[in-house]
């Protein structure tokens, strides 16, 4: 019936409603992945384009400094932030460390992630 | 003292049969005081005897009335009104999420029991063993000679909550790997780690930690879950160098 | 899978009576079929207080069901010690009534073989050190606590291993009768399915506790049986180890039993026609709450965890229902003309249910001219988890 498990239930997996923070540090950590994972195949197809000789690689750099993929790489740089960092908080906890306090590291790590993302944005936009 | 008196709504998921679900709405006074399971039992009692609910003991030892209450799951029979609902406000009712429905708000616990068995927990330990080891660092009363039934009590709330049990129906589930941890605690038998050691077991849990956040008996299988992994790793490690035993 | 040629009987109620009658009938090579119109041990059962008598609390009224207790007792913590939580109980007194109950307490234990031992207050303290210091004596007697549903799931269990069929969630709606006075089967309903069905038996056995009165009433017979439920409020700190009674003759809230996490206490005791919903009384449990106090003064600063009723079932429609008889009793209503393959078995407590069963076994094996012997006291039951393996 209706109820019972399922691989396509994933959609699930992305639904916070009535869920605590460990849901949000779960969900963030799967679209972050997946994120991560489109990016490192555009990363490659563009790296492929050196092989078609230095035209075409300049004329991507080009299209690489619009601020629309500035925006893109910016969002890279989050989804790499929260997803190391809590990759790290969610392998301490899987030896048994910082579980009892995995709420208050989660909120400190996205904190940090946060800044950083901050720092990044200054430095790519020229803002400073 | 004249108790104080709410009008609720109670909008129950219904199912019977292959026919989809549906809810039914059924409005009642009650007092904010009594438990969610009052409610739906006066259901039964005063407004349809067509529905099915699981239930036994009304207070919190036998787990039978695990239910979704407005998204979340809760144990019924220990589940104020009060803390779920407001007065003319609504609970939604539903069945546990990750188990098969067989009507309304029962569902089949077959697998879930047979995985607890598999998980070997003994359900009598000595008193000063069936604690959580990180609530009592140090035993808070002296030693006493006295036994007691364990905490958890297979409610299946944990495995509800579960996004890792919800795509695999073959994840042993947050409560029989917390039942091996606190087996394993107990008599350090290697086999415990073994069976837990699989990717339908210790490997599937992917970290969202709901599993204590809805325990109503202070399991905490995230915490057990995790210190298993430990144990396990450590162990595998030792038996690279030749150890058979694990550390006392 | 019921034997081909095995009698089949079919019995209604998945109590501890009707649970651990099906395990007790399978053994003696009958093909049964427990039908439950509600989940296992969702009546009575399920709601009782959890405690494994020794047959001290009734030792000076109704030595009867004291022995009948003790003997129990022994056996059901040989055979289901998987849900058993054994740590004795200790009888206290608080005061000058209670101290002059204490004699009679004592002959009544030795009349019907309870072991007790007195204790001095510093011992009783010393074992449970949250005990009112105003005690005054105590006895330690060999009571215990259990878990209900896994009591009956526990007798399923067995009783599956040996081929019984579990049917919950199917309610009986009437009885099918062979025009001589005979039950043939029954008129069920799947609840799951919401659909009817016919159920042959060969005999049928009523093991409905507080409801068998109404059961029987389905085909115009009389079951004497009382509803008398009692209310028990759940704590939410494991206060005590053992079992705390009042050293008094049974009243309201004389009783604490621990519990898992929690401390447990009952009960009151009134009638009522109906089993089917019975309101928690926030008098009763206010009451509970002043009576745990008197024995346990720190329930003071802990939590309610739970607060239900129960209905026992009383043999028997006197006027005051404390007084009513804690024994069961078996009614084969062949008795007197009245309808032939159909047994009732009601009363009693939960530490009596496997004697329940086994009275009931032996008359069902006379009434269809089977021997074969009662053998449910010997060995430990199957792991109640296993009702639910395939």
């Amino acid at each position: 019936m209706m109820n019972q498990p399922s691989p396509r239930k994933f959609w699930r997996w992305f639904d916070p409603r009535y869920r605590q923070i460990g849901t949000w540090a779960f969900i963030l950590n799967r679209i972050t992945a997946i994120g991560l994972t489109v990016y490192l195949v555009l990363h490659l197809y563009m790296l492929s384009k050196l092989v078609q000789g230095p035209e075409a690689y300049d004329a991507f750099i080009a299209l690489a400094k619009t601020p629309v993929i500035l925006f893109g790489e910016l969002l890279v740089i989050a989804a790499g932030l929260i997803h190391g960092l809590n990759g790290i908080r969610v392998g301490f906890n899987s030896f048994g460390f910082g579980l009892q306090r995995q709420r208050e590291t989660f909120i400190v790590l996205m904190i940090i992630a946060l800044a950083g993302t901050v720092y990044f944005a200054v430095h790519m936009f020229g803002w400073a | 003292m004249k108790p104080t008196t709410w009008t609720i709504t109670l909008s129950i998921s219904r199912q019977s049969g292959g026919a989809p679900r549906h809810f039914q709405e059924f409005t009642l006074e009650v007092n904010p005081d009594e438990y969610v399971l009052d409610a739906v039992e006066r259901v039964w009692a005063f407004h349809d005897r067509s529905l099915n609910y699981r239930h036994a003991c009304h207070h919190s030892t036998c787990g039978a009335c695990g239910m979704v209450v407005n998204g979340v799951e809760k144990l019924t029979c220990i589940t104020p009104i009060r803390e779920v609902t407001r007065d003319r406000g609504t609970l939604r009712i539903e069945p546990l999420r990750n188990f098969p429905v067989q009507s309304d708000l029962v569902v089949d616990m077959s697998a879930f029991y047979q995985n607890m068995e598999a998980s070997k927990l003994n359900s009598v330990s000595p008193v000063e063993k069936a604690d959580l080891p990180i609530d009592h660092p140090t035993p808070a009363a002296p030693a006493v000679d006295a036994e007691r039934l364990v905490d958890c009590i297979e409610c299946g709330l944990c495995v509800s909550v579960c996004p890792a049990a919800a795509t695999s129906d073959s994840y042993v589930g947050p409560a029989a790997l917390a039942g091996a941890h606190q087996q394993f605690q107990a008599t350090g038998e290697i086999s415990l780690l073994d069976w837990a050691d699989h990717q339908d077991g210790l490997w599937r849990c992917h970290s969202a930690y709901e599993c204590t956040a809805v325990c109503p008996s202070n399991v905490n299988p995230a915490w057990r879950i995790m210190n298993l992994r430990r144990h396990v790793v450590s162990q595998r490690i030792r038996s690279l160098f030749g150890a058979k035993e694990p550390r006392p | 899978m019921p034997k081909q040629h095995s009698p089949h009987a079919v019995i209604i109620g998945a109590g501890f009576t009707g649970c651990a009658l099906a395990y007790d009938l399978a053994q003696r090579g009958f093909a049964v079929t427990v039908l439950e119109r509600g989940e296992i041990a969702s009546g009575t059962s399920g709601r009782t207080h959890g405690l494994l008598h020794s047959g001290a609390r009734y030792c000076t009224e109704d030595q009867e069901a004291a022995r009948e207790c003790i003997q129990e007792n022994r056996i059901l913590r040989k055979i289901a010690a998987q849900c058993i939580e054994f740590n004795g109980g200790l009888f206290v007194a608080l005061d000058d009534s209670d101290l002059s109950y204490a004699p009679k307490f004592a002959a009544g234990a030795q009349a019907c073989d309870i072991e007790i031992e007195e204790l001095t207050t510093a011992q009783a303290l010393q074992l449970e050190p949250n005990l009112n210091p105003q005690v005054r004596m105590a006895y330690r007697v060999p009571d215990g606590a259990f878990d209900p549903l896994r009591l009956a799931l526990a007798f399923a269990a067995s009783a599956r291993q040996l081929g019984a069929e579990f049917k919950p969630y199917h309610e009986v709606t009437g009885f099918i009768l062979d025009g001589q006075g005979a039950v043939t089967g029954l008129n069920v309903t799947d609840r799951h399915a919401r659909q009817a069905y016919q159920q042959p038996a060969d005999i049928v056995i009523n093991a409905t506790g507080a409801w068998a009165g109404h059961l029987a009433a389905m085909i115009g017979l009389t079951v004497p049986v009382t509803p008398a439920p009692g209310v028990m409020v759940a704590y939410n700190r494991r206060l005590i180890q053992r079992v705390i009674n009042r050293l008094n003759a049974p009243g309201d809230g004389d009783i604490l039993i621990p519990q898992r996490r929690m401390v447990v206490i009952g009960t009151t005791s009134f009638k009522v026609q109906d089993a089917d919903y019975i309101p928690v009384f926030p008098e009763q449990v206010e009451e509970m709450h002043r009576k745990a106090m008197e024995l346990i003064p720190a329930v003071a600063q802990t939590a309610e965890r739970g607060a239900y009723m129960s209905a026992r079932p009383l043999i028997g429609t006197a006027e005051d229902e404390r007084s009513l008889t804690r024994t069961f009793k078996c009614y084969d209503h062949a008795q007197g003309g009245q309808v032939e393959r159909l047994v009732t078995i009601t009363g009693g407590k939960a530490t009596t249910c496997r004697a329940m069963a086994e009275k009931t076994a032996d008359l069902v094996c006379q009434k269809l001219g089977i021997s074969a012997a009662c053998q449910t006291a010997d060995q430990p039951l199957a792991s109640y988890r296993l009702y639910y393996s395939a």
